[in-house]
């Protein structure tokens, strides 16, 4: 597009990030919010990963005590809150939230002020946990807080589990919130022309995962509302006296599917950035969208293979077990299609292609060993042992992490107007590459050899090389992650200007301005496919920007 | 890749044997039903692993063959929008191996995991805040107290025998594990579940608690002890008399509705 036609921007639009505070409390814009959303995930990333260092210099020799076994505990409570409801969770709605509406041609969400209510409550959310550690201890008894550990006879001094509770009811509350608002835009907010079967894969991704988040929300609020009537009125749900099993039934009701809220939107991302890069539209459009579907079914008949160990009928583990299993099949089409849609074609390992590609290497290796815990005979080895560890974060660091950053390498020049270092990109992404598997996999062997998860320290000195090496590799993540933090400042000032459409995108949000304006869309291009700009590009109406355009703007000051 | 080579290294280095925690499989199994999830755990490897060098592989040659610079100059790409024929075979494929490894899997559970009623003895296993009791029928309870510093009490059992193990919870849940025995069970307040052991050689195997409990989560070990029925009977003798000579607490079991 010639400079010319570039509209001027209004003032609140210019692409730094320092604009008037009070825009940033006030805003019902989906793409402030949006970005609001994104910083508060990435601040939690780095919280979290504190809290794992102090984990891992705690475990890399025998018997060591940095942290008391008190502190520990609640360290490892914070690390997965942290990165499992304020980070990976926190940052996927915003990404959403800035990419659904441009991706779909709408100017703004469906209930800009239910959006700008449901994020605010996200660092009440934040505060309410954090608050625990200022009440004489945070939640202690691990992410998942199983019952009675969390009751008030084994936790009579603190108030961090009450805070906990609170928290996640607001959490929940809020994301109820903005699935509700997804679903709404994208049903009755598309452009003209924007069929449903022409929404792009990252859309359907957020489809299913409103759905998910919109179904399990409410059991996990009900799950903490009842944990604070046992601590606060007295009532016996799941204390010693009670059934403490009911709890987990509640809890991974909403735990297991909340593993698809936070890797949907990720194989969303994935399925968007692929065939950008491979040249090639993706393999089986509708065949991703079916095993995108076919996951959030299953997602919710799996609950109970958290819960090998706890004594249920072999049938009813049977059953828990097969429908675990069968979820390798969607997700093992969704693999196929990334591959058969890179098969011939002309592919560019650019930063966010390399994070994808980094992305299917390790995902492969959390699918598989998904499938060994699934089995319950072999789960009941593997169980809360170092193995499950290992693969959780293969899920979740490999598969969520992996395309979180491929993400925002794609996206942050349409949000910023200006690219990521491709150098620091490239450092960022081998560094933690290795940094992730030298850390993870050898964390299976641990589980294997019977080194149980949030155990404090442990004895056996056989186990301290392998943790040594473990927590080294840790610290080559750390420093990853401080290059990208690097990478995403330095960019924001003084990266190279990206343009509209700096990678030869296919979707709708490449047609606007980088960043967009606060309608979004002069005009909504026509839409014909799923890929609309594509089409556009090929009948000639708007060109392939050969150089990125300098902006006519003043420059940033640079620090 | 990276994780290859490091699998291979893991492999490799276990081998050589010395070094801890890097081994790719179970401790050697002492107990039949710790065999039975031992096998299956092979018998998964195998797809897995076919699977996993096989798309580790397919990823690799897309990043050597089909990058932009390996590309003749001007390359256009086929525009394939799908082919039903390959999206059916792939979702067929691997739906026959998760149905397979579904099947061995059930096979082998309802085979070790039903409760038993054929047992030799019975021990009554109970966890607490941080430690395990363990009641035998003939009156010997042995206390296992949680400890990092030393080795605990350890609970003994005649080898060759089927022991009966009920677990009980008196506090919060805890969940027994000797991996060289078999997989964990967990102790859970208000109803009993179970397990059973039957070790086949006299010698000694370590376990934790697996299920977080507290403070003390981490000084709940476990170790087990299989004795020739001689010595094993000797035991018995010498604890019965300590325990007349200074009587413990007996253990309070609360009553256990059934699950």
């Amino acid at each position: 597009m010639a400079a010319t036609t570039v509209l001027p921007r209004p003032k609140a639009y210019d692409d730094t990030f320092f604009k008037p505070i009070s825009l940033w409390l006030t805003t019902t814009d989906h793409k402030l919010i949006g970005i609001m959303y994104m910083v508060t995930g990435i601040l939690s990333f780095v919280i979290g990963g504190i809290f794992a260092l102090i984990i891992r210099l705690q475990l890399s020799q025998p018997n060591l005590s940095i942290v008391d076994h008190e502190t520990y505990n609640q360290m490892i409570s914070a690390h997965g809150v942290t990165m499992i409801f304020f980070f990976v969770t926190i940052f996927l709605t915003g990404i959403a939230n800035y990419m659904v509406p441009i991706m779909i041609g709408a100017r703004d969400m469906a209930f800009p002020r239910v959006n700008l209510l449901g994020f605010w409550l996200v660092p009440v959310s934040i505060i309410l946990y954090y608050s625990g550690f200022f009440s004489g201890g945070a939640l202690d008894a691990g992410w998942t807080g199983y019952a009675p550990l969390t009751e008030k006879a084994y936790q009579a001094k603190s108030l961090g589990v009450d805070f906990w509770a609170m928290s996640l009811i607001v959490w929940a509350i809020s994301g109820i919130m903005a699935s509700t608002n997804f679903l709404t835009t994208i049903v009755a907010l598309r452009a003209p022309g924007m069929k449903l079967t022409r929404l792009p894969l990252f859309v359907w991704a957020q489809i299913s995962t409103s759905i998910l988040l919109l179904v399990v929300g409410a059991p996990l609020a009900a799950a903490m509302i009842l944990v604070e009537f046992d601590r606060q009125l007295g009532t016996q749900f799941f204390t010693t006296q009670g059934r403490p099993v009911l709890y987990q039934h509640l809890f991974w009701f909403f735990g297991h599917p909340e593993v698809y809220i936070m890797i949907l939107p990720g194989f969303g991302m994935i399925s968007e950035i692929i065939p950008v890069f491979a040249r090639k539209p993706i393999f089986g459009y509708m065949t991703m969208v079916a095993a995108l579907f076919g996951i959030v079914f299953l997602s919710m008949t799996v609950w109970a293979h958290h819960m090998f160990t706890v004594g249920m009928n072999t049938y009813v583990e049977g059953f828990f077990m097969l429908m675990t299993m069968l979820i390798a099949v969607p997700t093992g089409i969704k693999f196929f299609n990334w591959i058969a849609t890179t098969w011939w074609g002309s592919v560019e390992f650019t930063v966010p292609m390399k994070f994808a590609w980094g992305f299917l290497a390790t995902f492969l290796i959390g699918g598989i060993t998904g499938v060994y815990l699934a089995s319950v005979p072999v789960d009941t080895q593997l169980h809360q042992s170092y193995y499950v560890v290992a693969h959780l974060h293969y899920v979740l660091f490999g598969g969520s992490v992996f395309t979180i950053f491929a993400g925002l390498y794609y996206w942050f020049p349409k949000i910023t107007g200006r690219m990521l270092s491709r150098t620091l990109g490239e450092w960022n992404f081998w560094t933690l590459f290795i940094g992730f598997n030298g850390t993870f996999l050898i964390m299976h062997t641990l589980g294997l050899e019977g080194m149980p998860r949030r155990i404090a320290t442990y004895a056996n000195p056989a186990w301290g090389t392998t943790n040594m090496i473990i927590t080294i590799s840790s610290f080559l993540i750390a420093f990853s992650v401080l290059l990208f933090l690097i990478n995403v400042v330095r960019s924001w000032h003084g990266g190279e200007i990206a343009g509209d459409d700096p990678w030869g995108g296919n979707t709708l949000e490449w047609a606007t301005t980088s960043p967009p304006p606060p309608y979004n869309f002069e005009r909504v291009p026509p839409v014909h496919s799923y890929m609309p700009l594509r089409d556009l590009h090929e009948s000639g109406e708007v060109k392939p920007e050969p150089e990125p355009e300098p902006e006519p703007e003043p420059e940033p000051v640079k620090v | 890749m990276t994780a290859l080579g490091l699998v291979a290294a893991a492999f490799l280095l276990s081998s050589c044997g010395g070094l801890g925690g890097i081994s790719p499989i179970f401790p050697a199994p002492v107990s039949p039903n710790g065999q039975g999830i031992y096998d299956l755990y092979i018998g998964i490897s195998i797809p897995a692993i076919i699977i996993f060098i096989g798309v580790e592989v397919a990823l690799l040659w897309v990043v050597l063959r089909y990058r932009r610079s390996r590309q003749p100059v001007g390359y256009v790409p086929p525009q394939i929008h799908g082919h039903t024929g390959l999206e059916i075979a792939w979702t067929l494929a691997p739906l026959a191996v998760v149905l397979a490894i579904a099947v061995y899997s059930f096979v082998e559970l309802q085979k070790d995991f039903q409760p038993i009623n054929n047992q030799q003895m019975k021990v009554i296993v109970s966890g607490h805040q941080f430690g395990w009791n363990y009641s035998y029928e003939n009156g010997v309870v042995v206390h296992q107290e949680g400890s990092l510093v030393s080795d605990v009490v350890p609970f003994v059992v005649p080898v060759n025998t089927l022991v009966k193990l009920q677990f009980q919870g008196t506090d919060v849940i805890h969940s027994w594990w000797v991996p060289a025995i078999s997989g964990k069970t967990d102790a859970v307040p208000g109803y009993d579940n179970f397990s059973w052991l039957k070790i086949t050689q006299t010698g000694t195997w370590r376990g934790e608690c697996a299920e977080l409990c507290g403070a003390g989560h981490s000084t709940m070990q476990i170790i087990v002890q299989a004795m020739d029925q001689a010595d094993y009977d000797q035991w018995v003798l010498t604890q019965l008399k300590a325990q007349h000579a200074s009587p413990a607490p007996s253990p309070s079991h609360s009553p256990s509705p059934s699950p």
